[in-house]
């Protein structure tokens, strides 16, 4: 069976989206825009994560644009708004399975107003749920936004060509972030609350809270089943007995005691010892690491996570590999080719 | 069931909390007959009334308060209920009978849940060779952390994120929303559709795994990269790398703020048309080195403005900019509103926009960004009760007699909680 051909244009999004159709074998051909996007990480990263395995081409002229989308089965086109997206011509090509990522969908009165993930997480509610009480909200740093719609374009892409049906498929990044919210939109709905941002706290259960160790920060999540496991992870199985902290409404009434027992407890921990009391009480527990210690995780490397990819100057470097893979041989060793230049521009 | 281009794809939903039943959120809305196998006590607290964490349908946990925990309903349209005591053995075998029958098995139990039921992939495959089997486990079924508990918040430290996101370099700080269920359910339902279309290739199915851990990892791909190459970030608050001015400012009101980007020298430009003191002249260099006073400047200007006119100001300039909006805010937004994003769909009374009861009958949840033919919200169908579906499932899915299914209600198939 021919495998599709995907037609990528766009930045980061549509650039996640078409990583993980090359990642799935298919033919991803990517039109690089004109410009650069403002960016997280440097060219020559973004380069190697997002564009390993496509063919790229540089200076398309609309015509050539529209028949490599007629010749294409996916077209994948992320743009700052729906004027953008008949600009491009996008209305008129004949590919069957048609996706667009913007801002704010291709539909509705802001449809064209400008944005970047950074309002576009302020705007659907997650921005104002990070950062402390008493000070500024802070956003998500990173790429999150961008490669979530990319991830979702691609369930829809695949979901078209799996029915064999045609389809013109609309995802507005704001419409991705509120589609992701955990418990606010129902809080407001069922109980009239307005969730608010409480600094490393969860807040709905207690604790859990980023703490300081010997060496670090550690991170502990202890919802109610766990609260008799998390007393042995401090040595404190008087905690069971204390009348402040008997069920998890008492704990978040008592949060600042019972945060400064366990501050003091896990404050004379280094890492190696959290995470074994961690494990030993099989606690939900984790250290916070560094990039470099990220890198080398003994975890990921034993489940062969890295993938090596080597740039067009000949970089190589190791790249996470997608989070999924539907056999379990190691990874092929990817490349990211220069882009082909078309004389057109 | 919805209508949509997964029609005719059966699967078995075995998720719980919160990453696994929204990627199959995801692929229900999308069409998918979708049958939700749950345990007798998988809908929230085992003791009430104590309050889930959303509270219950309409402020009123009623005479069957299982069913009414707001979170766990907002995650189940589109499926059947079937409750289904897996550790007795006509609970296996019933399930091994629907596996025969489905497309997907998808679950997010720790690592060893399902081999410790008789239930492992390879018997799972044996039973039906092209079954696509999910699995989630936290940090996956192999690897020094694989026998480690899982939770969102307590995955993210070990992605890279927290380490890049706070006030500054002292100062990290954890999402607080466990950003990493959401990913890493994004990428279980792509990983599902990848699965589909190469078993429409191959005709045979495979197991699946989709990790928390390495959903989050990889989108710190790019800054991993760098990091090898040797360029160090750390956390900047709300400023950003590629751009400047980028922050959250303050607004007149309570607790009141408004996001602004500026992505090039034309946005620049826009902003100054706008806001007043600030020399148009400035290059992306000179903004980077005057950021402390264009912030300055910025935050003398918004904070006397109410943050929903000082971003519609800025847009009309063509500067990106939002308010940091809460949940009501959300919903009163002209664009949310005209797409029909939320969609009453449970029963009610709901609270709206205004914080008075909205005088609907049902109770909004939030749609898919996924606009598509074939998918609409008008063909949706609400959580079901626990357990409705266990007669329905078992004759369609199974052609089961009324007197088959009747000899194990009350011992294998159950439509309440025991007790």
């Amino acid at each position: 069976m021919p495998r599709d051909r995907v037609l990528e244009i766009g930045h980061h999004a549509a650039g996640y989206c078409g990583k993980l159709f090359a990642h799935a074998g298919y033919e991803v051909v990517r039109v690089e825009p004109s410009g650069r996007a403002p960016a997280w990480a440097s060219e020559q990263a973004l380069e190697l994560f997002l564009h390993a395995g496509k063919r790229r081409l540089r200076g398309v002229d609309s015509a050539t644009l529209s028949a490599l989308a007629d010749a294409a089965d996916v077209v994948i086109v992320e743009a700052a708004g729906a004027d953008a997206l008949a600009d491009a011509g996008f209305e008129d090509w004949r590919t069957p399975v048609r996706v667009t990522i913007t801002p704010y969908g291709a539909t509705g009165p802001r449809r064209n107003d400008p944005a970047t993930p950074h309002t576009l997480l302020a705007e659907g509610g997650y921005t104002y749920l990070m950062g402390d009480a008493d000070r500024a909200p802070l956003s998500l740093p990173g790429h999150y936004l961008e490669f979530q719609s990319g991830t979702l374009a691609f369930v829809a892409a695949n979901a078209a060509r799996l029915s064999g049906s045609a389809a013109r498929i609309d995802i507005g990044m704001l419409e991705v972030v509120m589609m992701m919210s955990q418990f606010t939109t129902m809080q407001w709905h069922c109980k009239g609350t307005v969730r608010r941002r409480a600094g490393n706290e969860f807040w709905t259960v207690c604790p859990s809270n980023l703490f300081p160790l010997r060496d670090g920060w550690l991170y502990v999540n202890i919802v109610p089943a766990f609260w008799d496991a998390f007393t042995l992870f401090l040595d404190k199985p008087e905690l069971l007995l204390d009348e402040r902290f008997q069920n998890n409404d008492r704990r978040m009434a008592n949060r600042d005691d019972l945060n400064a027992i366990a501050a003091a407890v896990i404050a004379s921990m280094d890492r190696a010892e959290a995470n074994r009391r961690a494990e030993e009480a099989r606690i939900p527990a984790g250290v916070v690491h560094s990039l470099g210690e990220v890198l080398a995780d003994p975890h990921l490397a034993m489940r062969s996570f890295w993938q090596t990819v080597t740039g067009p100057d000949g970089t190589s470097v190791n790249m996470p590999g997608v989070s999924w893979r539907l056999d379990q041989g190691p990874r092929a060793r990817l490349e990211t080719a220069p882009p082909e230049d078309q004389g057109h521009g | 069931m919805a209508d949509g281009p997964l029609r005719g794809i059966r699967i078995l939903d075995l998720t719980h909390v919160w990453a696994g039943p929204l990627a199959v959120r995801v692929l229900a809305d999308l069409g998918a007959d979708v049958v939700k196998i749950e345990a007798p006590f998988g809908r929230g607290p085992r003791i009430y009334p104590e309050e889930p964490i959303g509270g219950f349908l309409g402020g009123d946990p009623g005479d069957e308060p299982w069913n009414r925990n707001a979170v766990f309903v907002k995650l189940m349209r589109n499926r059947r209920s079937v409750c289904m005591d897996l550790k007795q053995p006509a609970g296996r075998e019933t399930l091994l009978a629907l596996v025969r029958e489905a497309d997907v098995l998808i679950e997010n139990f720790s690592a060893r849940a399902l081999p410790d039921l008789g239930l492992d992939h390879a018997t799972l495959a044996n039973a039906n060779p092209r079954l696509i089997h999910a699995s989630m486990p936290g940090f996956g079924g192999t690897g020094p952390y694989s026998g480690r508990v899982a939770f969102g918040p307590t995955v993210e430290p070990l992605t890279g994120l927290t380490s890049m996101m706070g006030y500054g370099p002292d100062e990290p700080r954890a999402t607080g929303i466990a950003v990493m269920d959401p990913t890493s359910a994004l990428a279980a339902a792509a990983a599902v559709l990848a699965a589909l279309r190469r078993r429409a290739e191959t005709n045979t199915g495979c197991r699946i795994e989709i990790a928390l851990h390495e959903s989050g990892v990889g989108y710190s791909g790019p800054w991993l990269i760098d990091h090898q190459l040797g360029r160090h970030q750390q956390p900047m608050g709300n400023r950003h790398p590629g751009m400047a001015p980028n922050g959250v400012y303050p607004c007149a009101g309570d607790d009141a703020w408004v996001a602004i980007s500026c992505p090039n020298d034309e946005v620049w430009k826009g902003l100054c048309t706008v806001v007043p003191g600030l020399d148009p002249g400035f290059d992306l260099p000179r903004r980077r080195e005057h950021e402390n006073a264009i912030d300055q400047t910025l935050e003398l200007w918004t904070q006397t403005q109410d943050k929903q006119s000082v971003a519609a100001r800025l847009r009309s300039a063509g500067v990106p900019a939002g308010a940091v909006n809460t949940t009501p805010d959300m919903l009163a937004d002209a664009q949310v509103r005209f797409r029909s994003f939320f969609v009453p769909l449970e029963p009610g009374p709901s609270i709206g926009a205004n914080g008075e009861e909205s005088g609907d009958s049902r109770i909004p949840v939030p749609g898919n960004a996924i606009h598509m033919p074939g998918i609409s919200s008008a063909d949706w169908t609400p959580c079901p009760r626990l357990g409705a579906d266990n007669s329905a499932v078992l004759k369609d899915w199974l052609g089961w007699d009324e007197e088959r299914i009747e000899r194990l209600s009350g011992t294998v198939l159950h439509d309440r909680p025991p007790g």
